[in-house]
């Protein structure tokens, strides 16, 4: 059944409006579609990470009905979602008033300019609506191939796994593309790329792990593309190549967004506020719109929201008269608190958050402006997650993979690290190693044949273990930076 | 509707096998009691979640610097707000309650036993309340015409009478072409049951005790709910007078004092002549106690109500002796000995909670 999903005409002028403001200030986006949906498909859309179809996938469900009770409850309400893709598409939600359709139309139309201009959204697939689709019907077809069990499996492992990439490849590869690759493929040659993938044989034999493919596997290192090392390296059916493949694909398509939440929720939500502000609201919306913004941008103690470090961010450069385009443009999360978080900023803005409201205990710490700042930026870092680095191969002889986890002083969470670990190994279909350190203890975590063992080792070098107080800000510029 | 629907139908279908699997913990636990709504019970299910690296406390000493849950950062761009701000947003422990059906549960509840289905005893007067529309008739209320039968006789009769032009189609249906959807009566068998749960609330009943009745209680009403279209619950308490009380006195009532069973089958007795006719109803009597009755000569009393008068007026008849501190048990022997032989009669010995799946089993296990 087809939703009816164009906006109505009253709507459709307001749109209208929006973008020639936008416009007019100097924001810069791909068409913008808007579709209207209830508020349970925006909910079903949001579950699949903003797009109308994904491959089927029962944490997909899971998500819809963690999303729907809280809207059934009235806990927690999606106002919109955007998609990166040319054109823009962005739902809105039907039960909204005028007033919060045209703040999010204005916010919208902010990460519109944001997908478009931002660095770290320049190697991504601007065709991902349809990229989503191809690839939600390979799945399928691989389940009808080989049972939906098997491909769910699969897809789970390969899911538990999809943090295992580098953030930096694909801008790195964007800005000098590898040498033998030619930047132009014929038309006939892309059609008959497409036309392979498709026609894979099941029973095509996995490609065991001779010596001159260990070779080659080893000039690939060390990595954080773990997930693409697996691809390539991995004793994989060509089905299971290619549903790996998907779930890289689209790990690499999400990671810009994971690296620029506060940047660009910020962009949104100050380009929202200065545009309705600047002349679209009516007097009589003026006290409606204060109170929908601040309900977005309220930041509770405890809860890093990026609305709001984000606004505050775009609204302390420029009170300093910095190019907000060109911030805008070139950094990411890291890069633009680094560069903008002062003392005057980290107490006013960031202190609240870390420092609960009412009397202070007797004695209890107050953090420097330093400390609240790298505490922000420690969750930042590396999107947030742990760093994991793929060093070597084989090295004892196993067809092992050895891995690092670069410590900054937070420990990872072990439980989950050992099941990951399984499924790493199960991918490789061999052992696979993990030196990490807990409570400064130095341990290799080893999974092998559906068992993990921990033992024991001097801290791995090339590690910041030793640092007790975790990474200075050097260390995480000297990682973020490219 | 989305494709979502079929992923949730999945997740659904994984939580369900969830449920399965933590049967036997549920039912030594009153914890689904107080999640029961009329026809579904929510279930708190730690999220299953899909293992990755994340940083996190590790069960003992201490973790790294600054809080570092790693917030899972949805992927899109979800903006929820409304006041909450980044709701949703804490990874850690995250409860996900999950809605079952009553019969769902019932029917888990059912493998899990191997409890056989009911046969409602006796011949029951049929029910025609129920109905279909899968009749046509040339009389009735607009609401009901059918537009196609009336449509195609009103085109069948324009074009026998040569009034059909092909080029401008036009059909006048008249009053002769109406039909209208007939409903058929198709009767149900009635099925209505009572269940009285009768429990002694004298003061060698302690929480615990109190608690196993609970949960077993919950277990019954839910299979029976799932048996009988009707069902009907009647809660009577006893230490040495019995009353009929709600389900929440039943369930929280503290008493102390002695015990005189034959006080609550009495009023059972009572309860049945007087509204639930054996003609008309699957009586299910439940009766909990320690075992510990006042006097010998009450217990024969007992007997030979149960005899004469309750046991063949009822499907069955169900007594669970719950082990306490001070009971001595000796009213299930007594019973064991004078009625060992009646087929309708069904004794069990709680220990503990371990002991309730078997009670459960011993009681439903007859299919009657």
């Amino acid at each position: 059944m087809r939703l009816k999903t164009e906006l109505p005409t009253a709507l459709k002028y307001q749109a209208v409006i929006v973008e020639s403001a936008a416009r007019a200030a100097g924001l810069d986006f791909y068409d913008v579609v808007f579709e209207i949906l209830d508020a349970a498909d925006v909910n079903g859309v949001a579950s699949y990470g903003g797009f109308p179809v994904r491959y089927p996938s029962w944490r997909f469900g899971m998500e819809f009905e963690r999303l729907e009770k809280g809207r059934q409850w009235g806990l927690s309400k999606i106002y919109e979602l955007v998609i990166n893709n040319d054109p823009t598409y962005a739902y809105l939600v039907r039960s909204n008033s005028l007033l919060e359709q045209k703040l999010v139309m204005a916010h919208v139309y902010g990460h519109a300019d944001f997908f478009k201009h931002n660095l770290w959204f320049a190697p991504t697939n601007r065709k991902m609506l349809d990229a989503m689709g191809h690839h939600s019907v390979r799945v399928r077809r691989y389940m009808d191939l080989v049972g939906r069990d098997m491909v769910e499996g699969f897809l789970d492992r390969c899911l538990s796994l999809d943090t295992l990439i580098d953030p930096y490849l694909p801008l790195r590869e964007h800005s000098n593309p590898p040498e033998n690759r030619s930047a132009y493929t014929p038309a006939s040659e892309r059609a008959r790329r497409a036309l392979d993938a498709m026609s894979f044989s099941i029973v095509e034999p996995p490609r065991g792990p001779d010596t001159s493919s260990t070779r080659d596997a080893k000039d690939a290192l060390p990595t954080y593309d773990i997930l693409g090392f697996i691809e390539k390296h991995g004793r994989l059916d060509g089905w299971q190549q290619d549903v790996l493949h998907v779930v890289r694909d689209e790990a690499y398509y999400f990671s810009p967004q994971r690296m620029t939440k506060i940047m660009n929720e910020g962009w949104a939500s100050f380009w929202h506020s200065r545009l309705l502000t600047g002349g679209l609201l009516d007097a009589s919306e003026i006290l409606d719109f204060a109170d929908c913004h601040s309900g977005a941008t309220s930041c509770p103690p405890g809860q890093v929201n990026p609305y709001k470090i984000g606004i505050e961010l775009f609204r302390a450069a420029e009170a300093r008269g910095e190019d907000l385009f060109q911030l805008r443009a070139v950094h990411n999360d890291v890069s633009l608190v680094h560069k903008l978080v002062d003392e005057e900023f980290a107490m006013r803005v960031l202190r609240p958050i870390v420092v609960p409201p009412g009397p202070r205990a007797e004695g209890a710490p107050e953090p420097s402006w330093l400390e609240l700042k790298h505490w922000l930026l420690h969750q930042l870092s590396w999107g947030g997650l742990p760093q994991i680095q793929l060093v070597d191969v084989n090295a004892e002889g196993e067809g092992e993979l050895v891995l690092v986890h670069h410590h900054d002083g937070r420990d990872l969470l072990l439980a989950r690290a050992n099941e990951t670990l399984l499924n790493l190994s199960e991918l490789w279909k061999g052992p696979v190693h993990l030196l990490t350190s807990l409570e400064k203890q130095g341990q290799r975590v080893v999974a092998r044949d559906g068992e993990v063992t921990v033992h024991e080792v001097s801290a791995p070098e090339s590690d910041v273990a030793g640092e007790p107080e975790g990474p200075s800000v050097q260390d995480v510029e000297r990682r973020e930076v490219v | 509707m989305f494709r979502i629907e079929s992923d949730r139908a999945r997740f659904r279908e994984i939580v369900r096998g969830r449920v399965r699997q933590d049967l036997r913990k549920y039912l030594m636990t009153g914890e689904l009691i107080g999640r029961a709504g009329n026809t579904a019970v929510s279930i708190p299910l730690p999220q299953i979640e899909l293992p990755r690296f994340t940083f996190g406390e590790n069960p003992k000493g201490k973790g790294g610097s600054g809080d570092g849950d790693g917030a899972e950062s949805q992927d899109g761009e979800a903006t929820e707000g409304d006041g909450v701000g980044g709701a949703g947003d804490q990874a850690g422990a995250h409860i996900l309650e999950v809605d079952v059906d009553l019969d769902e549960l019932a029917e888990m509840l059912g493998d899990e036993l191997q409890l056989p289905n009911i046969e409602p005893r006796g011949v029951k007067e049929l029910d025609s309340t129920g109905g279909r529309y899968n009749g046509v008739r040339r009389h009735g209320p607009d609401s009901l015409r059918h537009f196609r039968r009336s449509f195609k006789n009103a085109l069948l009769r324009t074009i026998a009478s040569g009034a059909y032009d092909p080029t401008a189609p036009r059909v006048v249906a008249t009053r002769d072409d109406f039909r209208y959807r007939m409903r058929t009566a198709c009767p149900e068998p009635d099925s209505s049951a009572v269940v009285f749960h009768m429990m002694d609330v004298s003061g060698s009943m302690g929480r615990e005790q109190k608690e196993i009745v609970r949960i077993k209680a919950f277990w019954i009403d839910t299979w029976l709910r799932s048996q009988y279209k009707n069902l009907e619950v009647v809660y009577i308490v006893h230490d040495a007078v019995a009353r009929v009380v709600d389900q929440h006195t039943f369930f929280h009532l503290r008493e102390s004092g002695g015990t005189k069973i034959s006080s609550a089958y009495e009023l059972c007795l009572k309860q049945i002549s007087e509204r639930y006719r054996p003609e008309d109803w699957n009586i299910y009597p439940f009766h909990y106690s320690d075992g510990d009755n006042w006097s010998a000569r009450d217990t024969e009393l007992c007997v030979s109500m149960l005899r004469d008068e309750i046991l063949p007026r009822v499907n069955q008849f169900c007594y669970g002796q719950v082990k306490s501190a001070h009971g001595s048990g000796q009213f299930k022997k007594d019973l064991d000995g004078a009625l060992g032989t009646e087929d309708v009669l069904v004794t069990a010995n709680i220990n503990d909670r371990q002991d309730v799946p078997e009670a459960i089993r011993t009681f439903l296990g007859r299919g009657r």
